[in-house]
């Protein structure tokens, strides 16, 4: 009985599986690299079919298919390379490294994966090898240079300093610029916390910050680096359309890393860094700040150095350089993945503990990522995939700008010891005669005392099905939340500069943040309809909640001076910032394939938002872009050109406002008795999105087999109606600032990636990758016709600020600026021989936009060593150098020592006649030790430094893989990386990279603008590699 | 074994095939159930009510920043209408430029009371108007009108010409001047309308709704009342250069007005927070560099008067070396005073005095500040009285000034604790007995008198009236009847003028920067206010 129904249904089984399988057999083989390693994760598929399969951690892989079907192999970065399965079982396939290749799977748009020569738009992969390879703790750090278009601006080298990324450069001028973060599907929240969410910074508040003073860490870095597998650019409009409104400067698709088929295993990772700090502003030591009758020259903050010699012998201390230290840094990672033999499940967890000291004592940045992912096959046409990732971060920051160390220890007295901070009972031991809320701090006392702290714990759980009931297509759901807790502490000690007044100001807030997404595609596979014509499409939905809420509570007057508590506080005052934001969205497209030679998609998208006023909150818009691969069209052109394609697109993408943009709201007034007032905003119902209109073509071309690679992209992209936030206007309106629509702006440029494989023999491999970029932002019209538009956070140093007007780029700075008279000649007061400021903001066509950018990363294999550095080049650009200016009034910059030469100021007087025919020129002889007005009213103007160029060696690795009996690993490698170690500029202060503000701020935010900014450290550190 | 790979897939070939049709259709159906409703949902959108702050308010709710400010505004610019007037002047080697009658170019420096008409009162102002009307609350909308006459009155005194008609609209984004003609026009109705609304008793006029947060009368619509009528008064003698002005009308509203300083406007500051502690108090800091002048102490010691005015003492600040002397922006401020010599600041130190220190008269973080009082009407009675001939009442009102703020000294010095004595009631009346300060004889008052002594009762506090005295007697005007200036020793800073005055006194302050001069800059130009010296533009009102 038993014996016959094993025996029917073994039969059956046969029959069944002979029926549906003819002839299959099964094929194994090994993957290796062009140097014989094994590729571990190189997709194995049946040519014509969806059916395919991974290589295990040894390269193996095993695969059923028929004799005469084709086995393509692909792996990112190489060509792809087929074999048809003929009567032998095992097929053993060694990869060819390659520049570029048309047939590249990559990930595109709504994380589909695409071979490259579909996509008529332009985006660029960076592997989260590279990534992780350069030991950033903020992953967004690693992206300098190695995208074309994409631009990387981190607030300064303090950890946790914020970042900003913008891609094809700034074209909205009050909202971000920055790209929208997709993680496995769904956004990645990237806010960095404003400060107008504490209680220091509610309405009229006498201690806000205005983002100036502190520094909080932008979220994404919150990723773990060593987690992503893939990261992909898409660079415009055309690219990101499908993902709309938050998508209308581009997006960055993360793809984290799931566990591989094979055995199983561990990998362990570590490094341990030392950073020293990036450089240091030479100070004069020749003028003191003693009168000749020895009083003390007192400016408003600090001693002005404008006094006799220092007597001969004067003991110096360097207190600069004592004050900054060497930071540790060490990592480590620890991940187990595997999957089953069938791989129908698979694992990967992982877990990692980062410790950041910085060079500024008493700075960190501590985070422990905890991530888990799974995906499983559940039955023939269901298939899950779970991942959630934990993160815990902890940073400590120094104050920065007005308040940082740089400036402090600058302009504290070198014939003093800094480093003697305290009075014998124990409080901050003064300098000066000023009062205690005047005087800089000595940075000792303010790393001691004053203390920025932030804590985030966020979970990030992703949810994946997809179903596929039918042969002709699938359904795939993605629901997920991104939801954080950060909570900041800001103290102001009691005898510090900045909380003297109100006897200590202590901050504290906790941000909840929260976003749900969910997104469902119903894909269709490509079908052929015609000969040689195929179609394929998706349809699908997403819609987000979007939700933040900050508590935050700020007491003024400690009672104990060092116990830190709110409680410890007899003024108490609280605030509560919430914020909400709901999107709902239907898109879809169609892609027509002509023999795999010509492509066209067409996408379209209509958005419901919350934020815009209801009769206008559904928008459309449409994208279309075409591929062409013209030398499979004409295969007589490959005798010149391994492959190339063109490709155009043309995208029109909405974008909406800031919740509440639009509806004016009372506020509390803390003014006598209390009530309520309007805000400082006003109305504007008939706000509308703004819209994008962006057009790109550009072409990739390969040559010499594949060893040399070009793409080139031309865009225009111009935004109409663009919301500009915050635009100031007559007082009569009854206002004094309004969200509105109404400017333009218009963004061009070119991007050039070139790779190639130089050399490519026997032990000793090089490629390059150069990626090129020019961009120019310009402001064609401001709303109502207003003359200027700035962000006044970024209004941070004197009387310079990132306005623009019509006609200037984005980047512009307005200033106080000098007064000049029509052929552009400095005015000169008549009675003074000094220049004459403006007294309103000009525009004199300073802008912060580079000419041009350059990556050029490098990686020379020799045998068991590997060797890459990436080198980061820019052209022009202007810069801002106020820690110069800062300097040079306080006399102690080192142009001040030529301050007994008697000069003339080259330029006109002022006399009636300085427009004429026949100006007068000055004449007037000044000498600056005598009129330190010379200095004192210098403009900002003159430390703008124009067409800042520099070379940087952004980071180098060099790696050495031991072989496996070594440490008995399957894989193991040992490395030395450099970051940030060599830069070269014209530019005279520390580092030009830099941001006077924080990402937080929209449009071109404070980049630029170099006050106290602390540079990028230059760090070294080892490491090591090794899996089981 | 193969797999499915990436997110799209058919049947796997060596699955066993499980049919769970049920299952499956199912999940696609929900799934693309889920595609297609969820744009539909209206609801889910409707998200964008601000949940940090109302977007309106019961109409009481409106008032108190609506009252600070009524107070501390005046306050702000203060800190340069008080040295147009001399009241103040900036500590140092060289005269500022408001000490020089100039400006800040490019700031909103003297732009405050700009700010808080237009955007403080702005649309508060009107929703509160709108919603007390609706209600029948009379007193809240009298209160209203009176505000908003108060308003248009102090910015024309100020600027000159102002945005009237067009004014408090979202829509607009240029704004036409009008002229100060009109201004003043539109001033006395809305105040004959603040007196009749605050005259009703009927509908739902409350005193408990509106003394919730009116903590300047408590609610008391009757004093109100006596404020509108004072400041009626007040605007009708700004007429005084004009043919058209009106006296007794003038003195009509007075006697209408304050009849003791119990009906005194006076805003106590809590001094919980920065933003209701007294702007000129010590915490705030916003004073350490401003000093007393020598034109305040010369009305005071008895260089014009003979007598010594016990005010000076309680008022004023000594030097250190404990005599009191003033700085003169006509000799540079500090002049030829030494350190010692040179007056201490308003807190009555020579720095700025720790927190908790006693400080004088109106100048602690918590005293009470006026905005108007019974001293100051009275005043403007006797100037209205002198000039229309009628001395005897002149002269009464002129002593019920000069008594009712030496009242008003004492009483502000017990307000806080302060470093001021109280004024005996006899020293008070000696020098109420001196005929210098008081004439014996109605005949003997000279304008002198009365100007000096009404300035010496807004000091520190009644910059916009006290500059458009001065203004109306052109700084310098003689009086016939005193032989000496109308404000004797009032020297303005000829020599150091500010260099865009070209010589001439100041007489408006230019409209706020970051309002006008950036943002309706095509519309001030209609009106001249692009003009270098476009602050010494005299106004309409000082003019025959």
């Amino acid at each position: 009985m038993m014996k016959t129904r094993v025996l029917t249904a073994l039969t059956a089984l046969v029959l069944c599986a002979a029926q549906a399988f003819a002839q299959q057999k099964t094929v194994t083989g090994k993957v290796t690299s062009d140097v014989g390693a094994p590729v571990q994760g190189a997709q194995v598929v049946i040519k014509g079919t969806r059916l395919g399969t991974l290589t295990s951690m040894e390269g193996n892989y095993s695969i059923r298919a028929e004799v005469g079907q084709v086995l393509q192999f692909r792996f990112i970065g190489n060509a792809m390379e087929e074999r048809t399965v003929g009567a032998e079982d095992v097929i053993n396939v060694q990869f060819r490294r390659v520049a570029t290749s048309l047939d590249a799977v990559v990930v595109s748009a709504l994380g589909q994966t695409n071979v490259k020569r579909a996509l008529g738009t332009s985006q660029q992969q960076v592997t989260g090898a590279d990534i992780a390879q350069t030991n950033r703790q903020n992953f967004i750090n690693a992206l300098q240079g190695r995208v074309a278009g994409v631009e990387v601006t981190s607030t300064s080298g303090v950890p946790g300093a914020s970042t900003v990324i913008t891609i094809r450069g700034i074209s909205s001028i009050s909202s971000s610029n920055q790209p929208l973060m997709i993680i496995d599907g769904l956004p990645l929240d990237n806010k960095t916390m404003i400060t107008a969410q504490l209680a220091a910074d509610a309405p009229n508040s006498p201690t806000a910050f205005n983002n100036r003073g502190l520094d909080f860490t932008n979220r994404a870095a919150d990723i773990n680096p060593e987690d992503i597998e893939s990261l992909v650019v898409l660079k415009g409009p055309e690219a990101s359309a499908l993902y709309g409104i938050d998508a209308a400067n581009g997006a960055i698709v993360i793809t984290t890393k799931r566990g591989k088929p094979g055995t199983g295993g561990f990998e362990y990772s570590n490094f341990f860094r030392m950073d020293t700090p990036g450089g240091q502003p030479e100070i004069q030591r020749v003028y003191s700040a003693v009168n000749a009758s020895g009083a003390p020259i007192l400016g408003s903050s600090t001693y002005l150095y404008y006094g006799v010699p220092y007597a001969a012998g004067t003991k110096f201390y360097d207190n600069v350089d004592g004050f900054f230290r060497t930071a540790l840094t060490q990592k480590h990672s620890l991940a187990f993945s595997g999957a089953a033999p069938d791989n129908r499940i698979n694992y990967r967890i992982s877990v990692s503990n980062d410790k950041q000291e910085g060079v500024v004592p008493n700075t960190a940045y501590n985070r422990i990522n905890l991530t888990g992912a799974s995906q499983a096959v559940v039955n023939s046409w269901l298939k899950a995939d779970l991942s959630m990732s934990y993160a815990y971060a902890t940073n400590d920051q120094a104050l920065k700008g007005a308040g940082g160390p740089l400036l402090g220890l600058m302009a504290w007295p070198q014939n003093d010891n800094a480093a003697d901070w305290q009075t014998p009972a124990g409080t901050r031991r003064r300098y000066t005669t000023l009062s205690d809320a005047s005087e800089n701090d000595n940075p000792y006392f303010s790393v001691a005392k004053n203390k920025i702290n932030s804590k985030t714990n966020r979970i990030l759980t992703n949810i994946g099905l997809t179903i596929a009931p039918y042969s002709w297509g699938n359904l795939k759901t993605n629901i997920g939340v991104d939801n954080y807790t950060n909570s900041n502490l800001i103290l102001r000690h009691p005898e510090s500069t900045w909380g003297f007044t109100n006897g200590g100001i202590l901050d504290i807030n906790t941000d909840l943040t929260r976003s749900i997404s969910a997104q469902t595609l119903l894909n269709v596979n490509s079908r052929q309809v015609w000969q040689g014509l195929s179609l394929s499409g998706v349809v699908g939905n997403a819609v987000s909640d979007y939700k933040s809420n900050t508590d935050a509570q700020q007491g003024l007057g400690f009672l104990d001076p060092n116990f830190v508590s709110v409680n410890n506080t007899n003024s108490r005052t609280a605030r509560t910032t919430i914020s909400q934001r709901r999107l709902v969205s239907v898109f879809g497209s169609v892609t027509a394939d002509y023999n795999k030679y010509l492509y066209v998609t067409v996408t379209g998208r209509n958005d419901w938002t919350s934020t815009i006023p209801e009769e206008r909150n559904s928008f459309f818009y449409p994208s279309v872009n075409g591929s062409f691969i013209f030398t499979d069209a004409f295969p007589s052109l490959t005798k010149y050109i391994t492959s190339g394609k063109l490709r155009a697109g043309y995208a029109q993408v909405g974008k909406d406002a800031r919740p509440y943009a639009y509806k004016p709201a009372l506020e509390y007034k803390l003014t006598s008795y209390g009530g309520y007032g309007y805000s400082f905003w006003g109305p504007n119902l008939k706000l509308k999105p703004e819209f994008a209109n962006s057009y790109e073509v550009g072409t990739e071309l390969t040559f010499l087999d594949d060893r040399l690679g070009l793409d080139v992209t031309w865009y225009r992209k111009e935004t109409e109606d663009q919301i500009v936030e915050n635009i100031r206007g007559s007082y009569a309106t009854g206002f004094i600032l309004f969200n509105l629509n109404g400017a333009k702006t218009r963004n061009e440029g070119t991007e050039i990636t070139v790779r190639g494989t130089p050399w490519l023999k026997n032990d000793l491999s090089w490629d390059v990758v150069a990626n090129f970029d020019h961009s120019f932002g310009r402001v064609i019209a401001l709303p109502n016709e207003l003359p200027e538009s700035y962000n006044s956070d970024t209004w941070l140093y004197g009387n310079v600020r990132n306005g623009v007007v019509p006609g200037s780029s984005t980047r512009s700075l307005t200033g106080f600026f000098y007064q000049r008279n029509k052929n552009g000649d400095l005015l000169i007061d008549p009675t003074t021989g000094l220049p004459l400021r403006n007294s309103v903001f000009v525009d004199r066509g300073y802008d912060r936009q580079p000419d041009f950018t350059l990556g050029l990363s490098n990686t020379v294999r020799y045998k068991k060593f590997s060797l890459s550095f990436l080198l980061d080049f820019r052209k022009g650009g202007d810069i801002l150098n106020a820690t110069d200016h800062y300097l040079t009034v306080r006399g102690l910059s080192m142009r001040t020592l030529d301050r007994n030469e008697p000069r003339v100021i080259k330029g006109v007087l002022r006399d009636g006649l300085e427009n004429s025919t026949t100006p007068t020129a000055n004449n007037i002889v000044v000498i600056p030790a005598i009129n330190t007005n010379y200095y004192l009213a210098m403009s900002e103007e003159l430390f703008i430094q124009k067409d800042i160029n520099w070379v940087r060696l952004k980071d180098v690795t060099l790696r050495y893989q031991m072989p496996g009996k070594w440490l008995k690993a399957r894989d193991a490698s040992v490395y030395i990386t450099g970051t940030d170690l060599w830069l070269k500029t014209n530019y005279t202060g520390l580092d030009p990279v830099v941001n006077g503000n924080t990402a937080a701020l929209g449009g071109s935010g404070a980049a630029g603008i170099d006050y106290g900014n602390f540079p990028m450290p230059k760090g070294l550190a080892f490491g090591l590699k090794v899996g089981y | 074994m193969a797999t499915i790979l990436n997110s799209a897939g058919r049947h796997e070939p060596t699955d066993p095939v499980t049919k769970k049709t049920s299952m499956r259709k199912l999940l696609t159906a929900t799934l693309v159930g889920s595609l297609l409703l969820t744009p539909g949902c209206k609801d889910f959108l409707d998200v964008n009510t601000n949940p940090n702050a109302p977007q309106a308010a019961s109409a009481n709710l409106y008032l108190p920043p609506m009252l600070h400010w009524w107070v501390s505004s005046p306050q702000w610019d203060g800190r340069f209408v008080g040295r147009y007037t001399q009241m103040y002047i900036l500590v140092g080697t060289s005269p500022s430029t408001w000490d020089r009658m100039g400006y800040d170019p490019g700031s909103d420096n003297g732009g405050q009371q700009w700010r808080d008409v237009y955007w403080t009162f702005g649309q508060n102002l009107v929703n509160m108007m709108e919603q007390a009307e609706a209600e029948e609350r009379w007193d809240v909308l009298g209160l209203g009108y009176l505000l908003k006459g108060w308003g248009w009155m102090v910015l024309t005194d100020l600027h000159g010409e102002i945005i009237v008609k067009e004014a408090i609209d979202q829509n607009k984004f240029y704004f036409n001047y009008d002229t100060q003609e009109y201004a003043y026009t539109e001033v006395l109705r809305l105040l004959d309308k603040a007196i009749e609304n605050l005259k009703r008793t009927d509908g739902a006029v409350n005193a408990a709704y509106l003394g919730r947060t009116d903590k300047i009368y408590n609610g008391n619509r009757t004093k109100w009342l006596k404020v509108a009528y004072g400041l009626k008064a007040i605007a009708l003698n700004h007429f005084s250069n004009k043919s058209t002005y009106k006296p007794a009308q003038v003195i009509a509203n007075v006697d209408s007005s304050m009849v003791s300083n119990a009906d005194d406007a006076l805003l106590q500051y809590p001094a919980t927070v920065n933003d209701d502690r007294n702007f000129y108090g010590p915490t705030r800091g916003n004073m350490p560099s401003y000093r007393q002048t020598y034109f305040v102490v010369d009305l005071m010691n008895g260089r014009w008067f003979g007598a010594v005015d016990p005010r000076m003492s309680r008022m004023l600040s000594p030097a250190p070396d404990s005599q009191y002397r003033g700085l003169d922006p006509a000799l540079g401020t500090n002049g030829a005073l030494s350190t010692a010599q040179r007056p201490n600041n308003i807190w009555g130190y020579a720095a700025s005095p720790a927190a908790g220190s006693p400080t004088r008269y109106i100048f602690d973080d918590k005293s009470r500040f006026p905005a108007i009082t019974y001293a100051q009407l009275q005043f403007v009675k006797a100037e209205a009285a002198y000039r229309s001939g009628d001395k005897a009442t002149a002269l009464t009102a002129y002593r019920n000034g000069i008594s009712a703020h030496i009242d008003f000294v004492n009483a502000r010095n017990l307000d806080a604790t302060s470093n001021a004595s109280q004024i005996p009631a006899a020293e008070k009346n000696t020098f109420l007995a001196d005929t210098r300060v008081v004439p014996a004889t109605a005949a003997a008052l000279t304008l002198t008198q009365i100007m000096s002594q009404k300035y010496i009762a807004q000091w520190g506090w009644g910059f916009n009236e006290a500059w458009m005295d001065l203004r109306r007697y052109s700084y310098t005007a003689i009086d016939p009847a005193s032989g000496l200036q109308v404000f004797p020793g009032f020297t303005p800073p000829s020599a150091t003028l500010y260099a865009d005055n070209a010589g001439k006194l100041v007489h408006r302050i230019r409209p706020r920067y970051n309002s006008e001069y950036v943002w309706n800059l095509a519309s001030l130009k209609t009106i001249g206010g692009d003009a270098a010296d476009y602050h010494t533009k005299p106004l309409w009102i000082t003019q025959p």
